[in-house]
Order: structure tokens, then sequence, then C-alpha cells
């Protein structure tokens, strides 16, 4: 028989063969509570005096994604190289590792971030950073005075806003404390300078040389605002008798920054009949960035404090840095007297003790009666604090100030925005780039809107409870979809991070060198950079690592191209999804409050 | 995780699993791992439910459903019939439960594996015959209770180790698998299709909120903490003899017995023997790791 | 070419002929098909793959899994071999397979017996295989071959059925057909449906209530092509090899006044008494029961309804019923207008024998009886023993 005779018969065939399939049941139905996509904030954010978006930088760290990553740094602070090197990192005490087992070195792969970028030749107006060009020109001028790291922020955020920006700085050279207080082995100036070229390409013009200060005609010559960012240059004196024979600790790191062998030369001459025992006087990063530097430069630098070593306001790895370089540390110390001695400055001293802390938080301490001591030094270099220039701080008290988280801003037909060390109450080079951006941002609103809408409109860009905002808010970016609650480690799912420790970089430090400025701190290399960015568990942001689609039995989860979705045709709320979020970027229920 | 994942997906949605099952969730990922050159042979269990009804299929690879006791003899039917057909690149794979594979269909697994049948038999583990509601199998653990190991009755003979069972047989790869463990599932799978020489065995524990009283979501987290208290270590046995073991912990199993309902009557005493016993078994695993000259992988 | 074989030989000859691709099967006392077909496996008669099960349900489950893999496959069984497979029965025609199987007529214990009984393939009748029962070894052969083309026209699984030893282990001339021949009677094999990862699909996926009925129905819409698709294939088969069979084979039945029904190897004994008594003038006849399903009402209405007396032997029982055959013969004639008297024996249960003399009393009795009886009759048995 052929085929088409067997064929012919047409014998009744229907069985169960099934060929459509059972996505045809729209199983949704059965949900009775639905998961959601909801990236929230991470605390290292919120804790980020800049607002950086902490986390979505070390994802695409980890992926070697470098010149991306650096861009994300630049939307919200304009100097990541320097900041990678100096700037006291509360993120890393914020962050949720650090209850795991130690915290993300977000500092030192900032660092790292900065100098990949650089090396792969990504520039700061190339490739896929569209976001950090020069805004659409406003026609508005504003002049900044002072080109210390509040300035360089504020012209920085105003410049992409638009609005044409000039920086008048009195010193020759442009960078501030940046380029006069912190020492080279902190923060190496071409470092510095190529961060504040990336600002003058944005077309941010910066005259060195030329200080102004607020009788300057500034409405005449067509600016709209002002933003004061002079710095606190004036050092306090000692407040004791002889204090006028004690150096001033902020000139000499001036001096040494103009010229390290002449400072050097200088501080030696006279230091060489005490066996070069200096005495330098203060708990702060500049007495440390002091006593460091006379360690350089062959000195040996004994450090005065009035509290203990806990109750120093300087940077507690700065203190560890100083003390294994061979700085001494004398706590409990304050300076009754200076007089001249044969052999240099006699420096007496008060003993204190610790007491209750005090309305600041800080111990108080008091003197322990009747006992004084004396140390017989080559110089003393005075470092307890500096105070910006009376007409500075009076305009600023001026009448009618909105007092903002960092700045101050003074409405008016010629608006003064007083930024950096004049108006944060914390002093760090981190703070005053959120200083300056904060009066960039503040002037732009009052440009558009008047002085009303300031407080809201920096309200809504708040990263977390704030006070950092974030310029990608202030922009409308897909930033501002997230959600402000911050999340702790109670909503991660740390099943999937083992426990490791941070990497350490594996580069020695270089030895400290009478003359040698070298940067002190040596930087992780690409494999442990890589494996450090790694760690970041991208708290609060969905950073595609597919568990909730590799979990989903339903086959519900949508990967778009601008994120992922639940298809509500199929997903049954199982809540799979949201439990194995390792970063709690899901939530399960009701709409939560977005901003 | 982050192991790149094309999308392409050999399950459909609009199956009719419970919320956050394990055997589908499996299933997923087993498809993931094979590819559409796959033919899957179903026994009766939950997955003959999943599957689809007529006209309906949930799978995008050919499916045969096939008697209780039969997925070892029809699998090894669809194999010489494929064979025949010249298409020896396509992976047939048995797909059954517990019941399916510890009790009444093992017969006719140890038949294949003895005849040296060139299939990948998965068994998806939820521990009962849930399919019919809950009943007790040579798969249930000591101390469960189950609609036929009821109230004081909860069952007091111990899961068959089918692992040991078919190393026996001295197949060339068997291996457990859990749904928590993705990557180390979907590579197993992967593994068992490129050996051509004899049966492979997997066996994929399949959490089961709906049987096990649990909330759904923590379908994968039950998993995962079987693992780390090691009442289901992660190994793999080559030949029936080399047996490396890829993770076990070492968690004390009180929180994985008290978050399932089905475990929740057994007292302090009984706990402590159920840990005792999780102990000896892992010892004696580790004992055979260490012979075969594998530790943890 | 003619060849002296066994029955279960002859089976397996027509196995290797029809290109099967796939054979399982387990070990029962009758299976010397399968230990045939295992020779041809191995030596390279037969290109195929021979799978050593370890249970008659796992051959069936086995087999099925190949037949939905879309290739041509085999087994055989017997007895309990069949009674373990019964759900797989089941599945096979629920699954619409072409399976073909031969069963050796075996009895089914306890008491333990090897011998011929047709019990084992009646308890199978309502499984949705077509059974075709066969009198001798050249019948088996040419049943089994006709068998494949029967199955995979029409999708449902064959039974080719041999009485145990009389058949099975019996040595006969038979008349071995030539490759060529059997290609020409029966195309390779072309499956309507197979598992196909081009085409993939879920094949005896849940079949609810609205559906279910309607699948049911086409399996026995599909029995009821038989009758038509048999003929042709009977012709095509007789007009290659010469020989005929059909559904029912009847012998000199038009004038019968009793006509003595039976399946097997027990019709080829009354061939020769059929001879015996009309030699002597006796209006006597025999109807051959070839195929009992799909059971053949029409060929049934068309040979009997028109003697007075129908005989029924039947080597089975149905506990509690009665000689199988016979009930389906009177349920066959019932609606007739003119139907003859049926009486039911039962005989040669287990092997015990039955010959001319047995069917020449069962001829007289029913003969001389005035009328049947309800129940049916058991012949040459010791009614103390049975009864104590």
């Amino acid at each position: 028989m052929t085929r088409a005779e067997m064929d012919s018969f047409k014998v009744p065939l229907f069985f169960s063969r099934s060929n459509t399939s059972t996505e045809a049941n729209r199983t949704g139905n059965w949900c009775f509570v639905r998961p959601s996509y909801r990236d929230r904030t991470a605390p290292c954010s919120e804790a980020c005096p800049c607002g950086t978006d902490i986390p979505r930088v070390e994802t695409l760290a980890s992926k070697g994604l470098y010149a991306e990553a650096w861009q994300t740094i630049l939307m919200e602070n304009p100097l990541p190289a320097t900041c990678g090197r100096v700037c006291f990192h509360p993120c890393e005490k914020a962050c949720n590792r650090g209850e795991l087992d130690e915290a993300i070195s977000v500092n030192a792969l900032e660092r790292f971030i900065s100098e990949a970028a650089q090396a792969a030749g990504a520039g700061a107006a190339s490739g896929a950073a569209a976001a950090i060009v020069r805004g659409k020109a406003s026609g508005k001028k504003v002049a900044v005075i002072g080109s210390g790291p509040a300035g360089l922020s504020a012209a920085y955020f105003l410049a992409r806003l638009g609005h044409g920006c000039e920086i008048f700085e009195s010193a020759d050279e442009a960078g501030g404390l940046l380029r006069w207080g912190i020492p080279e082995y902190r923060l190496p100036g071409p470092i510095l300078a190529r961060e504040i070229k990336a600002l003058e390409d944005l077309g941010v013009k910066i005259r060195c040389g030329e200080g102004r200060d607020l009788s300057w005609p500034f409405k005449d010559k067509g600016y709209a605002a002002v933003v004061v960012a002079c710095g606190q240059a004036r050092a306090m004196g000692l407040g004791v008798p002889g204090e006028e024979l004690a150096k001033d600790g902020l000139e000499f790191l001036r001096e040494t920054r103009r010229d390290a062998r002449a400072a050097g030369g200088a501080a030696a001459a006279g230091g060489a009949s005490s066996g070069g025992k200096v005495a330098v006087i203060g708990g702060g990063n500049s007495a440390i960035d002091v006593a460091r530097t006379l360690i350089r430069l062959g000195m040996k630098p004994l450090i005065v404090y009035r509290r203990r070593r806990e109750d120093m306001p300087a940077f507690a790895h700065e203190i560890e840095r100083a003390l294994a370089e061979g700085v001494e540390l004398m706590e409990l110390k304050a300076p009754l007297s200076l007089a001249r001695d044969a052999k240099g400055i006699r420096l007496s001293l008060q003993e204190m003790k610790s007491g209750e802390p005090g309305p600041d938080g800080r111990r108080r301490v008091e003197a322990v009666k009747g006992a004084t001591s004396e140390v017989v030094v080559a110089a003393v270099y005075a470092a307890i604090g500096a105070e910006a220039e009376a007409p500075w701080e009076t305009a600023m008290k001026a009448a009618g100030a909105l007092a903002l988280a960092r700045s101050r801003l003074l409405p008016g037909p010629l608006a003064l925005a007083f930024t950096g060390d004049l108006a944060t109450k914390d002093k760090s080079v981190s703070d005053a780039i959120a200083s300056g951006k904060e009066a960039a941002l503040a002037l732009d609103v009052l440009f558009r809107e008047g002085a009303g809408a300031v407080e809201a409109r920096l309200a809504a860009c708040r990263i977390g409870a704030g006070p950092s905002l974030s310029m990608e808010l202030y922009l409308g970016g897909e930033r501002s979809k997230r959600d402000g609650k911050v999340v702790r480690v109670d909503d991660l799912n740390t099943a999937y991070f083992p426990r490791t420790a941070r990497m350490v970089p594996h580069i020695a430090r270089p030895a400290v060198a009478p003359g040698s400025f070298v940067e002190a701190e040596p930087g992780f290399d690409a494999a442990e950079a890589l494996a450090e960015a790694g760690r970041c568990m991208s708290c609060a942001t969905c950073n595609d690592c597919d568990n909730c689609r590799t979990f989903c039995p339903e086959v519900a989860v949508k990967v778009l191209d601008d994120g992922r979705d639940i298809n509500a045709d199929y997903c049954k709320g199982c809540g799979v999804c949201v439990e194995e979020c390792p970063r709690g970027a899901m939530v399960m229920g009701a709409e939560e409050t977005k901003r | 995780m982050n192991e790149a994942f094309d999308g392409k997906e050999y399950m459909y949605s609009g199956h009719s699993g419970c919320p956050g099952c394990g055997g589908t969730l499996a299933m997923k990922l087993a498809l993931r791992a094979l590819g559409p050159k796959t033919v899957v042979v179903i026994p009766a269990c939950c997955w003959a439910i999943i599957a689809g009804g007529y006209p309906q299929t949930a799978l995008g690879v050919p499916v045969l459903h096939t008697g209780f006791a039969t997925t070892g003899a029809a699998a090894s039917g669809v194999r010489a019939a494929l064979d025949a057909r010249g298409e020896k690149d396509t992976t047939v794979v048995g797909w059954a439960g517990d019941g399916g594979t510890f009790d009444i269909g093992f017969q006719a697994l140890s038949a294949a594996a003895e005849r040296g049948e060139d299939f990948i038999y998965i068994c998806y583990d939820n521990e009962a015959y849930m399919n019919t509601g809950v009943q007790r199998s040579s798969s249930t653990p000591w101390g469960t209770r189950t609609m036929t190991t009821p109230g004081e009755g909860w069952k007091r003979t111990e899961k068959k180790n089918i692992m040991e069972i078919m190393a026996a047989h001295r197949i060339p790869y068997a291996a457990t698998a859990s749904i928590a463990y993705p990557e180390d599932f979907m590579a197993k799978v992967k593994k068992a299709a490129s050996i051509r020489s004899g049966l492979r065995f997997i066996h994929v524990y399949a959490s089961c909120p709906t049987g096990w009283g649990f909330a759904s979501q923590y379908s994968v987290k039950t998993a995962r903490m079987a693992v780390q208290c090691g009442v289901f270590p992660l190994y793999e046995v080559e030949g029936g003899l080399s047996y490396t073991i890829n993770d076990v912990g070492r968690e004390p199993i009180d929180d994985y017995l008290r978050m399932q309902t089905r475990f929740r009557h057994l007292a302090g005493d009984d706990v402590a023997w159920v840990q005792r016993r999780v102990n000896e078994e892992r010892e004696r695993l580790e004992g055979k790791a260490a012979v075969s000259g594998h530790g943890k992988a | 070419m003619k060849k002296v074989l066994e029955g279960s030989q002859a089976v397996a000859h027509a196995v290797q002929l029809a290109r099967t691709k796939v054979i399982s099967a387990y070990p029962i006392t009758q299976t010397h098909i399968v230990e045939e077909l295992a020779k041809f496996c191995a030596d390279g008669t037969l290109d195929g793959q021979f799978i050593c099960v370890e249970s008659e349900h796992s051959a069936m489950a086995s087999v099925i899994g190949a037949s939905s893999g879309g290739v041509r496959t085999f087994t055989a069984s017997s007895s309990h071999g069949l009674a373990l497979m019964h759900e797989m029965l089941h599945w096979a025609s629920g699954a619409r397979l072409p399976i073909v199987m031969a069963e050796v007529n075996r009895a089914l214990g306890p008491g333990w017996n090897l011998w011929m009984d047709q019990t084992d393939s009646l308890a199978q009748r309502d499984t949705g295989w077509i059974q075709l029962y066969c009198e001798d070894g050249q019948e088996a052969l040419d049943t089994t071959l006709e068998a494949f083309l029967l199955a995979e026209i029409v999708n449902l699984p064959v039974m080719v059925v041999l009485d145990a030893f009389f058949l099975s282990h019996t040595y006969e001339p038979i008349d071995l057909p030539e490759q060529e021949e059997v290609d020409r009677f029966l195309p390779p094999f072309s499956p309507k449906f197979m598992l196909d990862t081009e085409h993939p699909c879920g094949m005896h996926e849940m079949s609810q209530p609205p559906v279910y009925m309607e699948m049911r129905k086409s399996i026995q819409a599909a029995m009821e092509t038989v009758p038509e698709v048999l003929a042709k294939v009977d012709a095509d088969f007789a007009s290659i090899f010469g020989r005929h069979y059909g559904p029912v084979e009847a012998i000199d039945c038009d004038d019968a006044d009793v006509i003595l029904v039976m399946a097997g190897t027990t019709a080829s004994t009354c061939r020769e008494l059929v001879r015996e008594l009309r030699a002597k003038g006796e209006k006597v006849g025999l109807l051959k029961l070839r195929m009992f399903r799909p059971f053949p009402v029409a060929a049934i209405r068309e040979s009997l309804a028109k003697a007075k007396k129908v005989a029924v032997v039947d080597r089975n029982n149905s506990a509690g019923a009665g000689g199988i055959f016979a009930q389906e013969i009177r349920s066959a004639l019932c609606n007739c207008a003119r139907r003859p008297e049926v009486y039911s024996y039962v005989a040669g249960l287990g092997g015990r024998d039955i010959t001319t003399k047995t069917l020449e009393g069962i001829y007289r009795m029913t003969l001389e009886a005035a009328e049947p009886g309800l129940e049916s009759r058991w012949v040459e048995i010791d009614e103390e023993l049975a009864r104590s």
C-alpha cells in the first residue's frame, strides 16, 4: 500500500496534543499583593556631602567601566581625584557593608577611578559625558571670589546650569586650600591642576592674582550675583603671652607649597641647635599637615594638644599616619606661654584633664591645678584654627539672608551667596564642595523663580534625609525616580555577600625621606580596585544582578531598555523576587511614598 | 548571578504551579541550561499538571507524558527512537518528582541506570506526594507531618538516600542541586548533558510552600537554608565512587525546622536527634570526599 | 522461501522484515519471540535497538516512548506479563500509537500454569487494542506483517495473539516472504505525529471533561474503520503474497444446522472434525474468529444469523459471567430479527487438550440439546474435584 492510500482512510485522530502555550492563562489574577522595583537611597550617598550616587559608581567600577564611573561622580562633584585623596569619607562610616564585614573603600576607589578614567582618555565632554557640559547660556554672569573647593564647585555647577562664571583669585595660582594648604604628599599638584583645567575647559574663567572684595562694583560690571568663597585665611592666635613668637602654621604650609626647599631651609635654619625638635600646637588637620610636612623637611615635630588623641578633630587616619611617620603627640597639654631661650623657644605647658562632654559633644578639659611643664623647641607652629577676615563675616550676617544647610543666600539685585568654610558648620573639602553646589543651585532657583522658591526646590533635591543635594535630581534625571527612603542592612539579603575583608593596597608606602613630598598613600592596583568595587552591595539600587528574573517561577520579570518591570499578567505575587533581591531595591505591596 | 543570560526561556508563564513553587523554578533553570534540543518525559507528579492541560503546554520543548512508574523506561524508548532517527544531539530528560523516583518509579530508574541508558534523570524533590495532596513518600524526611503521617503518626523513618543508591549503580554522574544555587544547578545540568556514556542523575531540592507550610516568598531561602545547615549538601559523585562536595554548611538545624509547619511539632529531643543525624551524614560525606581526594570544591 | 519455523520464530521474522527499529521486552515463558529478535539485533539481521527492560510494564512504557519518538516498535508478552502491562495498554491506545505486540495466550495463575488459555488476552479487551487471533504459524507471520500496516493506518495498537505451545512452540513449514515483497506491502513508517524539537508540543496532557469524551469517541470511531481498513490490508496482502484471511473465516456454514465457533489453533483441529462429519452427511460448519477487537459484528451476523444453532468454544472464562466469545456473540446477535440459539462451552483451559473428540462431543451436545442454558457448559472436567 502507498502512503497516499493509507492516508485516504481519514481515520479520526483526536487525542491530547497541545500546541498552544499556557500564556493564554493570565495567572496575574491570582495575585493579591504585587512586587515592584523601587530604587531607594543608599546610606553612603546620604552621608556623602556631595550626594554622589556611590552604589552606581561602584557597580560601574566593578565592571571595569571606569570612565562611566567617573562621569557618575562628576555629575555631583567636580573634584573626584582630589576628594579621592583628601575626603574624610563619611560614606564609609555609613556603609552597610561595615555591619557585615568591612566598609567599602569608597575613598580609595574614587581615587583609582579618577586615575583609570584619565588613563583611558575620558575627558569631561567626551563620550558618554553628555551631562557634564556647559548648559545653554542663560545670559547671567556670576562672580566667584576664591578658587578653593567651594568656589570651584560653585563655578562648576553654575556653568553647567548655563551661567557665565568668573573666579577671582588673589593668589597667583588657583586652588585655595587645595593648592596652598594641603601638603603635596597628600594632594600632588598635577592632580589638582588637571581638575582645575577641566573646569576651565567647561568655560569657567579663573583670574589669578586678581583678588576682589565686596566693595568692587560687581553690579555695574553686569554680574547678577557674587559667590563668596574666600575661606578662612586668618590664622587664629594662640592667645597666650609670647604668641608672637609662634609661626603661623597655615603660612608655613603655603610657603612649603610654593617652594619646599626654601621652606625647608628656612625651617632648618631655625632648628639646627635643638636637634630639629619643633612644636606644633593644635589638633586639627592643619596641625597634622604641618607636622607631617616638618618631618619631610628633616625636623622632629611634636604635636601639643589640649585634649586627648580621640578628641582631635583631625581625620583619624591622618593622625595614625603622622604617628607612624614619627611625629610625636603630647596629649592634654595647653600652651601657657612662649619665651625666647638660648636654644630656641621655651614653651610652658599646662597639664589638662578630661571632663564631661560639652554642648558640642566634645569633652571639656580642665586644668590640673599646679601641674605645669616646659619644653624647649627650635620653633613653635600655631595651627589651632582659622577664621575669615572681618568684612566677610559681617556681610554674611546681614539681615534677610536665607540660611541653607551649607551656605547663606542674600537675595537682591546683586545676590550674594556665602559658601565654604565661611558658611559651613563642618570644615572639610567635601563640605566646601557641597556648599558651593548648594549655592549654585540656590542661585539658579533665585534667577528662575525668585527667593521664595529656593528652599522648596532644594528640598526636592535632597538625598535621603539630606542635607546633601543632587545635581541629577535638580536636573530631573533618572535618579529622581528613586525613593528617598534609606536602605539599611535589614532591608538587604546578605546571603549573597560572602564575608570578605576590604582590599588593602599591596603597594608599600614610600619611606619618608627628607625633602621628598611624593604621594604618601599608595593606591589600589587594577585587580584590587575591581575586587573592592565588587564588594559594594549596591544598596537600594538595582544593578541588574538578575536575581529577580533568575528566581521568578512565573517568567514574569521583564527586562526593558531602561530598567525592569513585573509582568502583571502573570505575577502570582509569591514574593520570591523581593526576598532574594540582595540590595533591597524591590518592595512588596502598596505603593510607597515616592519623591 | 552575573553570568550573562541571553533571555531565552523554554518555560512559559501562565502555568498552574503554586506561587513560589520550587519545582517550576527548577524546570525553568534546567531548560535554560539545556536549550531547545531537548525532549522531556514527565510521569504523574505536580509537573504533569503544571505542564498544562489540553490544548496548552507550558514548555517550549517537546513533552511526553507517561505512566507514573515509567519515566526510566519511557525515556529509554524515546532515546532509542531519537537515535534511530539520527537525532543524536537532542537531549532526553526524564523529569519526575520524588514519588515517581524513590517509590513507584524506582524500578524503572534502576533498570535504566543498569542498562547505561543515555539520558538525564532529574528528580525534583518536594519530599512528598504533593500533587495528590501531601502524602508521604520514601523521600519524606524523618519527623514530617503529612496527610498520611498526620498528628502523632508523623513519619518516623528516614528519607531514602537516593544518591547513595544511584552511586551504587556506578553511573557516570550523579549530583545534588538546589533551586537556591541556580548557577551550580545549571552547570550540573550542562555537565550531565555533555556526558553520553550512561545515565546521569540529578537530585534537585525543590521547596514546596504549599506542602511544607511556609510563606511563598521564602521558597529560595528555605532551599538555601537546607544547604547551609547540611540537610541537603551539594555534591557530585562520578563513576559512583569519586565524591566532590560543592557546598555544605554547618548552621544549626533549628531555624530550618522551625520555619516549616510540617516540622513544627518536633520537640527538643527530636530536633536534637535530627541535628545528630545531619552531623553524622555530613561527616560521612566529608569522609567520602576526602578519600576521593576532593574536599569542598 | 519455505522454512521450517517455530511459531515464535515466524513472528520474529515478520518483525524483522517489517524493519522494526525499537524492540523492548521482558522475559516470560513463551517468549522465544524476543530471544529470536535479540539474536537478529545482535547479528545485525535486524537494524534496530533491543532494550532489555526490567518488567513488562516497562516494556510497554519503552515502546510507547519509542513509538512517540517516531519509529516502528514491537514487544511481546503473555499471561502475567500482559496483565502487568495493563495500565500501559490503556496508555498505548489512548496515545494513539501504532505499536504491535505479539501476545501468547497463556493461563493466569494462581494456580501457576504455563499452558494455553485465552483469558489473558481477553481480559484486556477493553484496553483499546485491536486483537487478531492466529490459527497457525503462517498466519502468525502474515498477521504480524498486516498488524504494522493496520496499526499505522488507524493509529491504534494491535495485538497478534498466538496459542501458547500449540502455536508458539510448534514447528511448521512457513513461507518466509522476501524483503522486497514486504517493502511493497508495508511502506516505511511515516508517523502522523512524534516528538520533534522542530515542532515542539505537549503529548498526552491533562484532558478535562469538555474534551476527554471526544478523545474516547475518536478511538471508538477509529475502531469502527478497522473492518474496512483490514479488508483492504487483507486484499493487498493477498495480492502480493497469495494468502487471504479476513476478520472471520466461514467453513461450510451456509447450510449448517450447527456452527461451531472458535479462535486460535482449536480452529485448525475443528477443520478436521468438520471434514469428518460432513463426510458422514452431518450439516456442521465452522466459523473461525480472527478479529476479536473490534468485534466483527457484521461478519458474525452475516455468518451466523441463518444458523439454527451456534456452539461457541471458549478457551477462557470470565468468572461470574461465562465464556467471553460467547457473550460477545450473543450480544452481536441479540437485536437480529432472526438469530440462532447460542450454546456456550468452556474447554481447554490451562493447556487441557481440545481434540476432535472434544469438539465432536460439543457438537453432539449442541445438536441434542433442547435449548441453551444461560451459563457456559464446562467440558471434560472433573466436576467433583471442581466443587470440592
